[in-house]
């Protein structure tokens, strides 16, 4: 059990520099002389700072810039705030509407002029042409293998913080688990959600797409948007909750019955999306293909989930994406930390879902959500 | 409201030659498609996209989802697909394999974000693309009568919830203590998603005792933690909530207490903060340009400030809102005078009004307003009282 407190501050030095360590050795392997960063989690794991964090997604953008020849990772803020020491004052550059004085921040950044082969992790029509203004002698490459490898494999310490999220989690699950009764709406359990996690000092939620009740009658979907109408006695209730500690994601996904205690059959089919997950759990050995993972749910008799039935965890969602047609072909690797989402329904009875995070390793898969 | 944005997205297409507009960002989704979603944290929202494909000539937009159940109920079966998983390999085979079923060979997209698996799919398709914004960015410039409802709904929510909040400033309370309250509230008034982790920044008296910044003006904002607040404390409060896809914006000054008494100098600083909207409402109509907006609000403090403008140096005097927190117009950015002289103020546009006015040694005052611009004037699209400030 984790002891770490404190999940929203600047992480520890000796996780930083690890961090670093990793994504420069990696962008060495891949000839790499710069890596330009653009997704808030990925400039997280470079940069160690602790940013402002917005819903949704953004259109890619150069947010922070790791140079080879320097060692040294150049960040977009316009402060020095939740910014760690090794990210010096000389290495920020401000927020630009111009685009032209991104350009000739960019500009300014030590060793990217001589930079011959620079990464970036995504891409959009006007960021060649930016960037060519920067590093007028470089060509433009795919970095996002370099970056996976470097983020991917979870070390200890990044394990220890997943498993506090859990706990995190755990709280938020506790709080709708409080609330859930006949008459409660999917959006009162949200609102409980989040003020659990806001309480535990974490208040981003991974998703807030966290409860969903199915109904006893009648097709059976898992919906992530949640609704307004009361929740039924006897209705089975999806209760998937997430935290973060220090920007790692953890999180446990259990299914309750409103009212009390469910029916025989609503026993029977949380029996089997729990026996359904266990399965592909006990399958995330390292070296083990998503296609082993998709036939240890089909093993089960299970038709397969609409969501993907595995996705890597870290700071964030990470790949692979084992399911919804996709991942068959992956190796996981050790220190691949995966959520495993099963979802078994049943017309008449309803739905139920399971989610856990295990970490794959070269022996026994190690669960990080006790059991809840 | 759909289907004049759907028409409006057209209009650009057809006037720029370009055969469609391929858009993976949230909010650019959200304007094309009226898809509604769970808010996600940024990184699981680029991994499990929704992504939206507008064809040229077509009656309805395509969407991509993991959350079917956020179509809108007038988009055809059809229309309509699984979640794209561009930043693989294998799922961005699959966009590529239906955006080929959509549009012709050798097609030339808007596009937002190009994550490198789906750049080498289109370019095996032979697409080729331009950025997005030019398709965007005028095309949600002036917002319709149902934009501006649902900007003064997402307000209303926003603002009913601090309500709650409001009395919980005290000594010992935490920033997330406050974000805790906030959040439930939202919800349960009927948010459809918070956007932005709520900002509850304590600010020093002194822009020297403040963070370090790469311009000398302050920081702002920084993020929340559990920090307990302090007596006297100076908060400068900043959120937003979506409600039908649209944001709200919400900014106040609060002073941390039990019943919190301003003093004359930050008395002052409210009614400086007032002059300064007001002098750019006094001017606020079509046919105006940024820049003028800029100069009434500059000449409002001159007395007091020297002539400094009264807004944050990396921000803007006024930026608009809808499926985006900040979007165009934007007033008093780096993009310069000569840029601002250009953008001239036309009925539906919204501006989020939140001049600064610091006064170092007494920290400062910054609040928001939402105003849209209408036929002869503007009107407002934000009501919250300024306590414990009290206007003139």
């Amino acid at each position: 059990m984790s002891v770490l407190a404190d999940p929203s501050c600047v992480d520890d030095e000796a996780l930083r520099a690890d961090r670093r360590s990793r994504l420069f050795a990696a962008m060495a392997r891949d000839g790499l002389d710069a890596l330009v960063l653009g997704r808030p989690a990925e400039v997280a794991f470079a940069s160690g700072a602790r940013q402002l964090w917005t819903a949704g997604s953004r259109p890619f953008g150069p947010a922070c810039v790791a140079v080879g020849a320097t060692g040294r990772v150049h960040l977009l803020s316009v402060s020095d705030f939740d910014v760690p020491p090794e990210v010096g004052h000389d290495d920020l550059y401000g927020l630009s509407w111009n685009p032209a004085n991104l350009a000739a921040a960019l500009t300014a950044i030590p060793g990217l002029a001589d930079a011959q082969r620079v990464g970036t992790t995504s891409s959009s029509p006007g960021l060649p042409r930016l960037l060519a203004a920067a590093a007028p002698r470089a060509e433009f490459v795919d970095g996002s293998g370099a970056l996976w490898a470097a983020r991917s494999p979870k070390s200890p310490s990044e394990v220890d913080r997943i498993v506090a999220a859990c706990g995190i989690a755990r709280a938020g699950l506790a709080a709708m688990e409080a609330v859930l009764a006949p008459g409660v709406t999917e959006r009162d359990l949200l609102a409980a959600y989040l003020a659990a996690i806001a309480a535990a000092g974490a208040p981003t939620p991974p998703s807030e797409g966290v409860a969903c009740a199915t109904p006893t009658y009648g097709p059976v979907a898992l919906r992530r948007i949640a609704g307004r109408e009361p929740i039924e006695a006897g209705q089975l209730v999806a209760l998937d909750a997430g935290g973060f500690f220090r920007g790692y994601e953890g999180g446990l996904g259990r299914t309750r019955a409103a009212g009390g205690t469910p029916s025989l059959h609503q026993a029977e089919l949380a029996a089997r999306g729990r026996a359904a997950v266990e399965a592909v759990i006990a399958t995330c050995w390292a070296g083990a293909t998503g296609s082993s993972l998709l036939e240890a749910w089909a093993s089960t008799g299970e038709p397969l989930p609409p969501e993907p039935l595995a996705v890597g965890v870290g700071l964030g969602l990470e790949p692979p994406v084992i399911g919804s047609g996709l991942g068959a072909g992956t190796v996981l690797a050790p220190g691949t930390v995966l959520a495993v989402t099963g979802w078994v329904a049943e017309e008449g009875i309803g739905g139920v879902l399971e989610r856990d995070l295990v970490l794959v390793t070269d022996g026994e898969p190690r669960r990080l959500t006790e059991d809840a | 409201m759909r289907a004049e944005r759907h028409a409006k997205l057209q209009d650009q297409l057809a006037a720029q030659g370009l055969d469609g507009l391929l858009l993976l960002g949230t909010s650019a989704v959200t304007y094309a498609t009226g898809a509604g979603a769970p808010a996600c944290d940024s990184g699981r929202a680029a991994l499990l996209r929704m992504v939206a494909v507008v064809v040229a000539g077509a009656e309805h937009p395509w969407l991509f989802t993991p959350w079917p159940e956020g179509a809108p109920p007038d988009l055809p079966a059809g229309h309509v697909g699984p979640a794209a998983v561009p930043d693989t390999v294998d799922g961005a085979g699959a966009l590529g394999s239906a955006l080929a079923d959509l549009l012709p060979g050798g097609a030339r997209l808007a596009c937002d974000e190009v994550p490198h698996p789906l750049a080498a799919a289109l370019d095996r398709a032979s697409v080729s693309l331009v950025p997005a914004a030019g398709v965007l960015g005028p095309a949600k410039l002036c917002k319709t009568g149902d934009e501006l409802a649902c900007i003064r709904q997402a307000q209303h929510v926003n603002e009913q919830a601090m309500l709650d909040v409001y009395p919980l400033v005290r000594p010992g309370v935490t920033q997330t203590d406050l974000s805790a309250v906030f959040l439930r509230r939202i919800v349960e008034l009927g948010a459809e998603q918070n956007g932005i982790d709520p900002i509850w920044q304590p600010m020093p008296l002194s822009r020297a005792g403040g963070p370090w910044t790469v311009h000398g003006d302050l920081a702002f904002p920084t993020p929340s933690a559990p920090r307990p607040l302090v007596e006297g404390e100076v908060i400068w409060v900043d959120t937003g909530v979506h409600v039908g896809g649209y944001a709200s914006d919400f900014g106040r000054t609060w002073i941390v207490g039990d019943d919190p008494q301003p003093t004359p100098r930050q008395q002052d600083q409210f009614a400086r903060w007032r002059a300064v909207v007001e002098a750019v409402l006094a001017v606020c109509k079509p046919g105006i340009t940024a820049l003028e907006l800029g100069q009434a609000a500059i000449a409002a403090d001159a007395a007091a400030s020297g002539g400094r403008r009264p807004w944050i140096e990396h921000f803007y005097l006024a930026h608009g809102v809808g499926t985006d927190s900040a979007e165009m117009p934007m007033i008093g950015t780096d993009l310069g005078d000569a840029f601002d002289e250009t953008l001239v103020l036309a009925p539906g546009m919204v501006l989020v009004l939140e001049p600064v006015i610091w006064d170092d040694g007494a920290a400062g005052y910054r609040s928001e307003d939402i105003v849209a611009v209408t036929d002869d004037g503007w009107m407002p699209l934000s009501d919250h009282p300024y306590d414990p400030f009290v206007p003139a």
